[in-house]
């Protein structure tokens, strides 16, 4: 079995009057299981402005309900540039120049794809995506 | 100005040549060198004897900036993987759109929109025995 582990570090010495220190971590597993995850797709890629919303990936009928993790980090420097990330027709938020999510991402449907686009300028961006495995559709 | 640093790793063996990733982020106000300087503070709340969906963060309960780099940290402290909680945003046709799930012991740091009520975040635990979130909001 294959082990993804996941961790965080939230620290800060001057947000709060005291110093702040989280740390999460986490093993991630195949929905509603002790069995790890055991499939991974990755890469990078550059957004213009010019290219509009693009699909980092879709949603998928053998992910749905799954335990699929998704690392989205905006690669530019302008802090002027980011990119806006929806699913499906939802917004989640601005990832600007440096900042990247990890979020659990459900593909309730087929509809439930993960949304890019880019604002300010182009970006560059990478990915990481855990998931569960898949049975590989039919040869054309 | 205060500095916020979120450290993202993840470690797997999936491929038969592991993977690792790192990432780091220094929390910034939108399209700014300048960073956060508020959060709601670290929170934890518990249910129990029920499923119901409701409302974690609201944005009208909080003074977040509209369409700003707010960012939202969220983790499932329970360590069973069989139980999670659904993470879900509200979109502009007031339905709702399902992020994904929070196994026990997993966690996510996204963007927040946080334009309106309908990009509020809704929490549904999977089992009416007790479950408990911790979660913190970072924002303008």
């Amino acid at each position: 079995m294959a082990t993804t582990t996941a961790t965080l570090n939230l620290t800060s010495d001057d947000l709060l009057s005291g110093p702040l220190s989280i740390t999460a971590t986490t093993t991630c597993m195949k929905a509603g299981t002790t069995t790890g995850l055991d499939k991974v797709e990755m890469g990078r890629g550059k957004l213009t402005v010019a290219d509009g919303s693009k699909s980092l990936k879709l949603a998928t009928a053998g992910g749905h309900d799954g335990a699929t993790k998704v690392y989205l980090c905006n690669k530019a420097t302008d802090p002027t540039y980011y990119i806006d990330v929806d699913i499906h027709d939802t917004n989640v938020g601005k990832l600007y120049a440096g900042d990247w999510l990890f979020l659990p991402w459900s593909q309730t449907d087929t509809a439930a794809e993960l949304v890019i686009e880019a604002e300010g300028g182009s970006c560059e961006y990478e990915w990481a995506i855990f998931k569960e495995d898949e049975t590989l559709v039919a040869a054309s | 100005m205060a500095t916020t640093k979120a450290t993202f790793s993840i470690t797997s063996d999936i491929l038969s040549y592991g993977t690792s990733i790192t990432a780091e982020m220094e929390m910034k106000k939108a399209g700014t060198n300048v960073g956060l300087e508020e959060t709601t503070g670290l929170s934890a709340r518990t249910f129990s004897g029920n499923t119901t969906q409701v409302d974690l963060v609201t944005v009208a309960n909080e003074s977040v900036t509209a369409g700003g780099a707010n960012k939202v940290y969220i983790r499932n402290t329970g360590s069973d993987k069989a139980e999670h909680f659904k993470i879900t945003l509200a979109d502009t046709t007031d339905d709702t759109e399902e992020i994904g799930r929070l196994y026990g012991g997993d966690w996510m740091l996204i963007p927040w929109e946080a334009t309106d009520a309908n990009e509020d975040i809704m929490v549904q635990p999977s089992t009416t025995e007790k479950m408990t979130l911790e979660f913190m909001v970072f924002h303008e």
